[in-house]
């Protein structure tokens, strides 16, 4: 079990490693623009091939790459409902604050729950293998995070309907 | 037309190879990789392709001893297979696939990755 979530993961690294190979360039169709290419789709010369690396059928990853940008989609695990609400909202606080993280996209790419937007300007201010780091920390904290979450639900749950139903005994 | 024919019938000939090749994981991985075609847009030719290669990944056990035996002319090809293999969402395929990835990366290294990602002419 433990090792197929490495194994996840280094395919990931492995991945991002080769994908994030990005340069200035600057718009071909509007001159003076400056556009992420991943996002506009225009040209398809200047697209990679975009991958899905499946885990098992409830997570993926979706890269694509294009010339001077790099977009990463993630689906997180729900095992059932409540961590299904719990992960929509987390990951929701999350996007707001978008700003601060610098590389995270405000909406995630429909059908996932998270996605990042990488491009040549932060790989210029910012290490390529660290950029890397970060996000392949990001997948292990985010699974530790929910379930905590849902422990602490849970207790808290528990504590209050104890208290609540004790005055009917 | 013609061509897509004739590929449907090779792909035929060469999953019933692969049936009788099972016992030697390697060479029935080997078989399936060359002959690929890759610059058909049929779909149909790709998917049929695509069933015999999984066959012969599924069929290997021992990962590292396949790499002492498989030529350097396949890692590309079937890096590309890997990728396919991965974007299935199928359990057992995806911890098969991801094994050998793992290996393949660190016997061929990225630049194999990046040839699978950049390469839109030929894919699988």
């Amino acid at each position: 079990m433990a090792s197929s979530v490495r194994l996840y993961l280094s395919c990931i690294r492995n991945t991002l490693e080769a994908a994030m190979c990005l340069q200035n360039f600057p718009c071909q169709e509007v001159e003076r623009h400056n556009k992420p290419e991943v996002e506009m789709k225009t040209s398809p010369e200047l697209l990679l091939n975009s991958v899905v690396i499946c885990r098992n059928e409830a997570e993926k990853c979706l890269i694509e790459t294009s010339i001077n940008s790099l977009r990463i989609s993630l689906k997180v695990k729900q095992a059932d409902e409540l961590e299904n609400i719990l992960t929509k909202k987390f990951l929701r606080f999350l996007s707001m604050r978008a700003e601060a993280f610098q590389v995270l996209r405000r909406k995630p790419v429909q059908g996932y729950d998270i996605s990042f937007l990488i491009t040549n300007y932060h790989c210029e201010e910012m290490q390529k293998h660290k950029l890397i780091d970060f996000i392949v920390q990001f997948m292990e904290d985010i699974d530790k995070e929910i379930s905590e979450l849902k422990l602490s639900m849970n207790t808290r749950g528990r504590l209050v309907a104890t208290e609540f139903l004790k005055q009917f005994i | 037309m013609v061509d897509a024919e004739d590929m449907i019938t090779r792909i035929e000939q060469k999953s019933r190879k692969i049936e009788s090749l099972i016992k030697q994981p390697v060479e029935a991985l080997k078989t399936a990789l060359e002959g690929s075609p890759p610059k058909t847009k049929d779909e149909r030719c790709k998917s049929a392709n695509w069933n015999v290669v999984h066959r012969a990944i599924m069929a290997i056990k021992a990962v590292d001893l396949m790499f002492s035996s498989l030529d350097p002319e396949y890692y590309d090809i079937l890096m590309k297979y890997l990728y396919r293999g991965l974007s299935t969402g199928d359990r057992p395929t995806c911890e098969q696939c991801l094994k050998i990835h793992e290996k393949l990366t660190q016997k061929a290294g990225l630049g194999c990755i990046l040839r699978a990602l950049s390469d839109t002419v030929n894919t699988v």
